[in-house]
């Protein structure tokens, strides 16, 4: 099947209507990419982890930037290495930041040393210094190896964090028995409550929550990790890996499941139930599932048919996907920034064939995309808003910025919000219709690709451009 | 704390004191020689972000311009959301995706073949390549890679085309200065490259606006026109960072408006040059003066009513054209203003931080209005800002307690220093400071780079003599709901 929208010929295997698109590779230089760094990447992981030192040792923008995750601004410290660092080396100032910020916030567990682009180029050794400082002061400081350059994506700074939680926090307390009705949640970052919608439903069970990697992360509770009796993995790409790490260490056995939609939610539910041997607890499942369906009703009966596109970060595509078409959505494109393969797998396996998957996309893509298909919402993060918009395309950010998504009471949330963004009465005021004439619709080249200058239609999110497939 | 708990008639409300406790649980007192950040290696809550971001604002302001970064995924990225969530707007910057090669052999084939996959992609009419600490630290040798892009695209698109795309390099390595030097560079960069003399002069003035918002410039346009001066806005974001939803647009997306590359190559030939910040333009506005003898007005931001009243006298004086009565109808109704509600702000304790040439414009402006400043933060390290608020203190004739003068420095210590006041109604400054604000529950006005957490401050204008009613309606709404806190009908 032809590829439905215009690229350089290097991009054409990261696109496909049928087959799983080409990933994991670096990013075309000169293109606007969505992707981020490896320090973005680890940041994302470990922002929320309580009671220890975020050291970022780096320039001082690499600090600055990352303070902020999930639109959330965390307290960081950092080295702010200036000429003469560069010059002349930074491992003395970095151990001298490591003993200031413990004097400055006396009472943390532990010290994180992210390392950056400069830190990496200059050739610190910084292992050794943690290393070092950390036999001198009696409790852990760990280095994260995230320079931004290491890796193709944020991605490989999820692998990183994990590493460094694996390496010197997870299962750190004593041996001893598994905690009986216990679990972890592997990447899951508590977006506006989603972590506490899912605790709730896994104590309707009676199971009890040891700690979430890393939306409610200590390092306390990451040392008792190693007693749960399963790792429950939510976001594949941040938690697949530590779980299987898990697995080989320590024996915990782990279920990958998504609590967003209610299929999948119930469908989550009913498999940690069954892991514990209980399936009669799980009969209330259907129930609530059911019940939160019928809250959603009258947004659904909005949203029937329309079409929605999808952009993530990686591996919520499958499961947002399958929650879209629960909503009665067509998902018309599936697309992440650093999805590997398993995720566009799963992605591919309950869209079926004809959904248009880009991987990596960078903004001229989508803005094309965007052009061609008009689909009636845009799902994607902040960077990626603004243009929808100045096309005239809704846009729902994710990981969201409102209520909670996961869970049964998530989904109706998800139905509400849906409903309002893509009914939002400024889409049909856009055009001035009172105003002047309706504009003309225009054929003609963009530039010196084959790019077309395209009208938008009606307003209406009309799809005359998107039957070119 | 509700006001209805305190059981005190007869007492008005400013001598009614209220406890404050620290919001944050944890709160502990600090090592005194770790409080100045002179004193420390480690840098908490800096005021202040790396050179890049100021060079991709200035190149954002340039008519289909797209910002080129030199360096890995992270530094576009950054910044890209950064500008996403203070404007509201996309912010389309190119990035080379420096990656382990990279590191080891340079970025050479990431600019070369970069240059390529922008032009083909996006037709820009200028590239401003920027570079990062990555770049700089292998030793990129940009001039040279520079050339070699250009070949290899006068082999692809043809020499016309490709001719036709100015690329203006801007070095801008993050270890050293801020983001409002790398505006500064980038002014000096930009007339450098393209500015021509003519030998005729144009009769116009340059603006270099520093980081100021689409608001303010449109503000100095509208101050412009009345005084009948044609002028050349040097990285004019009013527009390009203030777009209309209006479609159709044209893939690939450009806003409408930025100043046009002819409008700089004309910059050699005009009048003067204002730059409007000097720590953000000043490099541009002395480069015109020192080769093509351009004269520079180097002043503080047009803030206030003696801010305001320096740029319009500079201008008159620059093009003998008088100062119309519209705008002096203006500056009446500021005055009046302040007349009005100097009641409320005279003696009032306020802080104020952001980068220096925001902090000395607003620090006048406070003490028009009988403001006492307690601290002043300018977060980008200066030669010029100790002296500079000095000046403005003494211009003010101000007897009270001498201000905390951080230059450079961190809010770290601004906020300790700020604990330890006595007393302290107000504070000034961007979204950095609302921690501490809430910290030490004072009411935060906001100004400045960055504002993410309010929506409409980059479409408003603090500066001229409108600007001025603006921030000063701001400043004695933000005390009055402050200090009376209950719904009791406070007259004016
Ligand atoms: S310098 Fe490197 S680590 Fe820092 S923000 Fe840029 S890409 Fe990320």
């Amino acid at each position: 099947m032809k590829i439905p929208i215009d690229v350089i010929p290097e991009r054409a295997g990261h696109l496909g209507v049928v087959e799983i698109p080409a990933c994991d590779q670096r990013t075309l230089p000169g293109v606007v990419s969505q992707r981020a760094c490896v320090l973005y990447g680890a940041r994302w992981m470990l922002a929320p982890v309580r009671n220890v030192i975020h050291l970022i040792h780096g320039p001082v923008g690499c600090a600055y930037y990352s303070e902020t995750v999930r639109k959330k601004r965390y307290r960081v410290f950092s080295t702010a290495l200036d000429e003469k660092d560069i010059v002349f080396g930074a491992g003395q100032k970095l151990e001298t930041a490591i003993r200031e910020s413990l004097s400055l916030r006396p009472g943390s567990s532990a010290v994180l040393v992210y390392t950056t682009c400069a830190a990496g180029l200059i050739g610190e050794d910084v292992p050794a210094i943690c290393k070092r400082v950390s036999a001198a002061l009696g409790l852990p400081v760990v280095p994260v190896n995230c320079p931004g350059f290491c890796g193709v994506s944020q991605g490989d700074g999820h692998d990183a964090a994990a590493a460094a939680l694996l390496e010197h926090f997870i299962g750190r307390g004593p041996a001893g028995p598994p905690l009986e009705n216990s679990v972890n949640i592997l990447g899951e970052f508590d977006v506006q409550g989603d972590l506490k919608e899912i605790e709730q439903l896994l104590q309707r069970l009676g199971l009890n929550l040891i700690c979430a990697v890393s939306g409610r992360a200590t390092v306390e509770n990451m040392a008792r990790a190693h007693r749960a009796r399963l790792n429950i993995v939510h976001c594949g790409r941040t938690g697949r890996w530590l779980a299987r790490k898990m697995e080989e260490r320590f024996g915990i056995p782990w279920r990958k499941v998504s609590f967003f939609g209610l299929a999948e939610a119930a469908a989550a539910l009913q498999a940690i139930a069954a892991f514990f041997n209980r399936p009669r607890e799980a009969a209330w499942v259907e129930k609530e599932a059911e019940a939160a369906r019928q809250r959603a009703l009258p947004y659904l009966r909005r949203l029937a048919g329309r079409r929605v596109a999808l952009f993530f970060g990686a591996s919520r595509m499958g499961s947002m996907a399958r929650a879209f078409g629960e909503l009665g959505m067509e998902v018309v494109l599936c697309g992440s920034q650093f999805g590997c393969r398993e995720d566009y797998a799963e992605s591919r396996r309950c869209l079926g064939q004809g959904t248009l998957m880009i991987d990596d996309a960078h903004q001229r893509e989508l803005e094309e995309f965007l052009h061609r298909y008009r689909p009636d919402l845009l799902v994607g993060g902040t960077r990626e808003k603004f243009m929808a918009h100045k096309i005239g395309i809704p846009f729902l950010v994710f990981p969201q910025e409102t209520s909670p998504y996961a869970g049964f009471n998530g989904f109706v949330n998800l139905a509400r919000e849906v409903a309002a963004l893509v009914g939002a009465p400024v889409w049909r005021l856009m055009i001035p219709a009172n105003l002047v004439e309706p504009p003309a619709r225009r054929e003609g080249p963009a530039g010196g690709d084959s790019a077309a200058v395209k009208t938008v239609g009606d307003g209406k999110g009309g799809n005359e451009d998107g039957t070119n497939l | 704390m509700q006001l209805k708990e305190i059981p005190i008639t007869g007492i008005p409300y400013d001598q009614i004191k209220i406890e404050k406790v620290p919001a944050t649980p944890e709160y502990c007192e600090r090592p005194a020689d770790l409080i100045p950040s002179t004193n420390r290696a480690v840098v908490v809550n800096p005021n202040r972000t790396c050179m890049p971001l100021g060079a991709m604002w200035a190149v954002l302001g340039i008519r289909k311009a797209v910002p080129f970064v030199q360096g890995a995924q992270g530094c576009t990225t950054y910044v890209r959301y950064t500008f996403c969530r203070i404007f509201r707007e996309p912010a389309t910057i190119a990035t080379a995706s420096f990656h382990e090669d990279a590191a080891v052999f340079g970025g050479r084939r990431n600019l070369v073949e970069g240059i390529r996959n922008l032009v083909v992609r996006y037709w820009p009419e200028l590239i401003g390549v920027v570079t990062t600490c990555s770049s700089e630290i292998i030793g990129d040798d940009m001039v040279s890679f520079i050339k070699m892009a250009r070949a290899n695209l006068r082999k692809e698109i043809g020499p016309e085309k490709a001719d036709q795309i100015p690329i203006v390099l801007v070095n801008t390595p993050s270890f050293a200065g801020s983001h409002v030097d790398g505006y500064d560079r980038a002014s000096r960069a930009f007339v450098e490259t393209l500015a021509t003399a003519k030998g005729e002069p144009n009769g116009k003035v340059n603006i270099i606006p520093g980081l100021l918002y689409p608001g303010d410039i449109r503000e100095i346009k509208h101050l412009l026109r009345h005084m009948g001066i044609e002028a050349t806005v040097l990285f004019d974001i009013s527009d390009t960072l203030d777009a209309p939803l209006k479609p159709p647009t044209s893939v690939p997306y450009y806003p409408p408006g930025g100043t046009t590359v002819e409008e700089i190559k004309d910059m050699a030939n005009s009048l003067a040059t204002f730059a409007l910040q000097p720590h953000a333009g000043q490099a541009g506005a002395r480069y015109l003066e020192r080769k093509y003898g351009v004269r520079a007005v180097v002043g503080q931001p047009p803030v206030g009513v003696q801010g305001t009243d320096a740029f319009l006298k500079a201008l008159r004086d620059i093009t003998g054209k008088p100062v119309p009565d519209s705008l002096l109808q203006e500056r009446g109704r500021l005055i009046d203003s302040l007349a009005d509600t100097f009641h409320h702000t005279m003696m009032k304790k306020v802080a104020i931080m952001g980068d220096p040439d925001i902090v000395l414009g607003v620090t006048r402006f406070v003490l028009e209005m009988g403001m006492e400043p307690v601290a002043l933060a300018g977060g980008t390290a200066s030669k010029t800002f100790v002296h500079d608020v000095e000046a403005i203190l003494a211009e003010a004739g101000y007897e009270g307690e001498p201000p905390l003068i951080i230059n450079g420095g961190d809010l770290f210590e601004f906020e300790e220093y700020l604990k330890k006041q006595p007393r302290l109604d107000l504070i000034i400054g961007n979204s950095r400071a609302v921690d501490i604000s809430r910290e030490l529950q004072v009411p935060l006005v906001r100004v400045g780079f960055p504002i993410y957490d309010r929506f409409g401050y980059q479409k408003r204008a603090i500066v001229g003599y409108r600007g001025g009613e603006v921030l000063l309606a701001e400043i004695v709404n933000s005390i009055l709901g402050h200090q009376y806190p209950d719904d009791r009908t406070q007259q004016l």
